[in-house]
């Protein structure tokens, strides 16, 4: 069968399905016909910590998983994080070329390995305003990928990611309420805060007093709830309040 | 307001499509660095902008341009037909109730909720003249992103071939069935219009 019908039935199946457990099947059929063992549908989020609002999916071995989740992985996940900066799917042999990597990331990696996870690939999957979630294949240690079924994996990684958005949002998760709004000047604050300005430095630029700036960003960490303008700056950066571009634009 | 212009139906407001090849100018040649026609340094006007493409424009109410998106029929000459018949597993859909969405485009004047807004508005739209125009499949061309975004609007969106690398951007061609129960599965995917749209204004 032609690499396309069999994603084709997989994109079928994927839509009809009702519950996890049939989700669940589906991917285990399809990353056998992709040449995989083992495969992983989540989002990028401390997987505990969501209490089941996260997508999370997989038939990784069992202490592996354990481990993953008890560390908190989701969030600092290498693998995660490659597929933050690239917007198709990725072997992960390449990763040491699209992030730094630390020693704890190569000891994880090493982790992965020990417990059976050789070589994988991964399907980045972003929906403006949630979190940020991905698709990864992976074969047994020692076994290698076909690199000839990628594309199809690619296509089967982004269906069975909405799938699972599908399923988790019936479940009343997804999608998010509203971000809060800021006003203009709060955001127009939080811009050059975030560019590394300190208050004194964005009142010369905006043309207002320094309290005015202190007040306003006051008023935005309210708005979300935090208390540190990093954190302002981050949230505000991962619901689209803020983007990269703004802050490096010249 | 919602800005129908039809081919049967020109000449549409200045104003509106001005504003519109002004705002593509600004999102796929300045933004995107597509290499694509520009008129006068401030248009983005190509071959398919002839007498057969529909386009559904959002502006305010000063004619500002919000979003758009381009329609054209596929028994003439298309993208997918013309440059890229080979994201596409068979012969690419053709047919009189087949149309191809082209050029979607956000202002980027709009910051994030207004986009969101925006764009939400304008998927609605794009299924609502579908009904109303008789046409009962649209097909496009994404990048994987878009796509992503594509499928999460919850409309029946199936790819057409697999994706590949072309010019350093992996596409792939889609397709996305349009019937009485679209509009359903939008709002259960959370996308609804925001921006007031009274009944669409078709210039006549």
């Amino acid at each position: 069968m032609g690499m396309h019908l069999v994603a084709m039935q997989f994109i079928r199946i994927v839509e009809e399905v009702k519950t996890v457990d049939d989700l669940t099947a589906a991917m285990q059929a399809v990353t056998d016909e992709l040449g995989f063992q083992y495969f992983a549908l989540t989002h990028h989020v401390d997987v505990l910590a969501a209490e089941g609002a996260a997508i999370r999916l997989h038939n990784y071995p069992d202490r592996w998983a354990d481990y993953y989740d008890r560390n908190a992985l989701g969030v600092s996940d290498p693998v995660h994080r490659a597929s933050h900066v690239t917007s198709v799917g990725f072997c992960w042999s390449r990763m040491a070329e699209m992030i730094p990597l630390t020693a704890e990331d190569r000891r994880v990696l090493a982790m992965g390995r020990e417990e059976g996870i050789g070589e994988g690939f991964t399907v980045p999957a972003h929906v403006p305003g949630e979190a940020r979630g991905s698709c990864s294949f992976a074969s047994e240690a020692g076994r290698p990928i076909v690199v000839d079924l990628l594309p199809m994996a690619q296509l089967a990684g982004a269906f069975a990611f909405e799938g699972a958005r599908r399923l988790w949002s019936q479940r009343g998760h997804l999608p998010k309420p509203p971000s809060p709004a800021l006003t203009d000047r709060q955001r127009d604050c939080l811009l050059w805060a975030a560019r590394g300005k300190t208050d004194w430095e964005i009142s010369r630029i905006l043309g207002v007093t320094e309290e005015t700036v202190a007040r306003h960003i006051k008023l935005a960490c309210a708005r979300y709830g935090v208390s540190k303008r990093t954190l302002l700056a981050i949230r505000a950066l991962f619901d689209g309040t803020l983007t990269f571009t703004d802050i490096f634009r010249r | 307001m919602l800005h129908i212009m039809q081919p049967d139906a020109r000449p549409a407001p200045d104003g509106v499509l001005r504003a519109m090849f002004a705002a593509r100018k600004s999102v796929f040649v300045d933004l995107l660095k597509w290499d694509v026609p520009v008129i006068d340094g401030a248009y983005e006007v190509d071959q398919f902008d002839d007498a057969h493409a529909t386009y559904l424009v959002l502006a305010d109410s000063e004619e500002g341009h919000l979003a758009s998106a381009r329609l054209l029929p596929t028994t003439r000459p298309h993208i997918l037909d013309s440059f890229y018949a080979g994201l596409c597993e068979e012969a690419p859909p053709r047919g009189d109730d087949v149309y191809e969405i082209t050029r979607f485009c956000l202002d980027r004047e709009l910051n994030a909720r207004e986009r969101r807004a925006a764009r939400d508005t304008l998927v609605t739209a794009l299924a609502g003249h579908a009904l109303s125009a008789g046409i009962a499949r649209y097909t496009a061309i994404a990048e994987m992103p878009w796509f992503q975004q594509i499928l999460a609007f919850g409309w029946r969106c199936r790819p057409l071939g697999l994706p590949q690398v072309i010019g350093g951007t992996m596409l792939v061609a889609l397709g996305i069935e349009i019937d009485a129960d679209t509009p359903a599965q939008l709002a259960a995917a959370g996308i609804l219009p925001s921006i007031d749209i009274p009944a669409a204004r078709v210039a006549a």
